[in-house]
């Protein structure tokens, strides 16, 4: 099953009448996505808009295979995701599926770069050129060498951009990633990340309560 | 190193604490060296209780029916039945049960020696041979043959030497001499029948209390002089598995038998195997307690650690590449306390061994404590590493 999965991309991931167990006492009337059939196409920008507490980082995480707390199927490629082994996530998570959570999953204690060459060594993905340019490109080079607990929020959201665009993917989910930047650092970082995605002819999945990631051609979907 | 290992190095390892792990360490080093130095000093000195040529530390028990009123009224039989035996060869703790043979003629034997002469009634016994404990060339006997070898108790040399000989003023005689003497010896049958031949000493015995003469020979003289005499045997010899063991004792008590001579042997060996087996289960509780001390280091380490972990996790790190560095603080910590260990026992083994040799025993290979040692750590290390690997997995989701 997995070597599909690795050795080839992934198409879709296609959800079917998912609903988190926390909502199933009161299911979401209008929710274009839960307990809907939604499918999630390679090459194809999304947007998903939602109001707090709507379930965007929890959907996320089911894709990422960071939880299971919810009923229905979510299928990544063929595959349910329920069969998937921890062994094969981390696979998927090198080579298919990149994150941005919510929190960023920065480690405080090393410096912006250090944390962005932590994927980037893994992967062996990212030229150290392509990585500096990144970081000149979103005004951030100048905080390379910060250890990452000392930047603002802001700082640190681009900080996790460029480190989930340091390897392969056919998927990039971003938890409301621009939430913290202005609307000049927004649309520098969506056309950075949009440009990376048709480059390897992946699809974006970025949530939002308010600040979306602007996003041309987005298929909006409200949760 | 690349510099992702040492990022993941540093980032894995913060929190540990190096005190939790030298706890560790000195604990899990004083568990092993007890086990071993149990293990060892058992193993040293069972080679000396067991190189002794005496009855009961051989493991042999010489068996015989107590004797009571009613055995010496005739009442109840001092010999041993053949169910009697069976029963005895099914117990456990039972090798092997020889039968004693005893003569069923009268035996009178005669010294003589610068014409001066004496002589005796006697008695014979045998047993097969392979309970017999010396091992003398001559010890065979064709039918037919004028010279009997016989094999005596070493006390009973020692009896007449130190008993005898001194209060009625005869001279001393060594084994060598001893044996060097012919004994004229007269069989006489129940139907009168006699039978004229010569005896030899050919070898002294630790464990067999009796005057002894080969299978062979016994076989071939009642044939002759008592045909058709009791077969039951009134002695067994008993090889035993396990001297010592406590259930010997109990079943000799409940089936009226008595064990000959000395059993203090029996009781040493008994206490070596107790002492030995405290200070290795001491060894083993602090051994347990250590595993339990790097355990719960570990599980704290982790725990504290955990968001780091799911963080690397969720970059898509590998599970072996997250749990490496906890792995080679446990693999660490445990060869060290293994090398200390077994230094250790090496020092104190160092330090009896003149003691073992003022015994004029040779001791037991240092293999033994090295062999304990190993075994137990590569036990320890098995369940520390499994205790990392599932907090790992734990960390993932």
């Amino acid at each position: 099953m997995t070597s599909v999965i690795i050795n080839s991309h992934i198409g879709s991931i296609t959800l079917e009448a998912m609903l988190p167990v926390v909502f199933s006492a009161e299911p979401p009337a209008e929710s274009g996505v839960w307990l809907c059939k939604v499918c999630f196409e390679r090459g194809r920008f999304y947007r998903i808009e939602a109001a707090s507490g709507a379930g965007k980082s929890s959907l996320c995480s089911y894709i990422y295979g960071t939880r299971t707390d919810y009923s229905g199927r979510l299928l990544i490629g063929d595959t349910d995701a329920a069969v998937i082994k921890p062994e094969q996530w981390q696979q998927l998570r090198r080579m298919h599926l990149a994150y941005v959570p919510q929190e960023l999953g920065l480690f405080g204690s090393l410096t912006a770069f250090e944390n962005i060459e932590l994927k980037n060594r893994l992967t062996g993905y990212a030229e150290r050129r392509q990585i500096e340019h990144w970081l000149e490109r979103l005004g951030i080079a100048d905080r390379a060498d910060w250890p990452a607990d000392r930047l603002s929020v802001g700082q640190r959201q681009r900080v996790a951009l460029i480190r989930a665009l340091c390897q392969p993917f056919d998927f990039l989910l971003l938890d409301e990633p621009v939430s913290h930047l202005d609307s000049v650092n927004n649309r520098l970082a969506a056309e950075m990340i949009a440009t990376e995605a048709r480059r390897q002819g992946a699809a974006i999945i970025s949530t939002s309560v308010g600040n979306p990631l602007v996003l041309e051609d987005a298929k909006i979907l409200r949760l | 190193m690349t510099t992702s290992h040492i990022l993941l190095h540093r980032l894995l390892r913060a929190n540990l604490s190096p005190w939790r792990i030298a706890g560790f360490i000195v604990s899990n080093l004083l568990g092993l060296a007890i086990i071993c130095a149990g293990v060892q000093i058992y193993a040293d000195l069972r080679g000396l209780l067991h190189s002794e040529g005496n009855v009961i530390d051989t493991g042999y028990l010489v068996l015989n029916k107590r004797v009571t009123a009613s055995t010496m009224l005739g009442d109840s039989r001092s010999d041993f039945t053949a169910d009697e035996i069976a029963d005895l060869k099914a117990q456990p703790w039972v090798r092997g049960v020889g039968r004693f043979s005893a003569s069923g003629y009268e035996v009178r034997a005669g010294i003589e020696q610068g014409g001066r002469g004496m002589s005796t009634m006697l008695f014979f016994e045998s047993v097969p041979d392979s309970f017999v404990d010396v091992s003398a060339a001559d010890w065979h006997y064709e039918p037919g043959q004028r010279e009997v070898p016989i094999i005596i108790a070493k006390d009973y040399l020692t009896l007449y030497n130190f008993g005898f000989a001194t209060s009625a003023g005869l001279p001393r005689v060594s084994e060598q001499v001893m044996s060097g003497l012919p004994i004229s010896l007269r069989l006489s049958g129940n139907d009168g029948r006699q039978m004229q031949l010569t005896g030899r000493i050919v070898g002294y015995s630790d464990r067999l209390n009796t005057v002894l003469v080969p299978e062979s020979f016994m076989n071939w003289s009642n044939e002759m002089l008592a045909p058709g005499a009791s077969g039951q045997p009134t002695r067994l010899i008993v090889d035993v598995s396990s001297p010592g063991d406590v259930a010997i004792a109990p079943y000799l008590e409940a089936h009226g038998m008595e064990a000959a001579g000395d059993q203090s042997g029996s009781t040493a060996n008994y206490l070596l195997k107790i002492g030995a087996g405290v200070v290795i289960g001491i060894g083993v509780v602090i051994t347990l307690l250590s595993v339990f001390i790097l355990m719960l280091s570990m599980s704290l380490l982790l725990e504290k650690n955990r968001p780091t972990i799911h963080s690397l996790l969720q970059l898509g790190y590998g599970f072996g590449e997250v749990s490496a560095p906890y792995r080679l603080v446990v693999i660490i910590a445990t060869a060290i306390s293994l090398i200390c260990a077994i230094g250790a026992v090496a020092l104190l083994r160092h330090a009896y061994r003149p003691a073992l040799e003022a015994l004029d025993t040779p001791g037991a290979s240092i293999w033994w404590s090295v062999g304990a040692a190993v075994i137990v750590s590569v036990i320890s290390l098995g369940i520390n590493l499994w205790s990392v690997r599932r907090r790992i997995y734990a960390a993932w989701r």
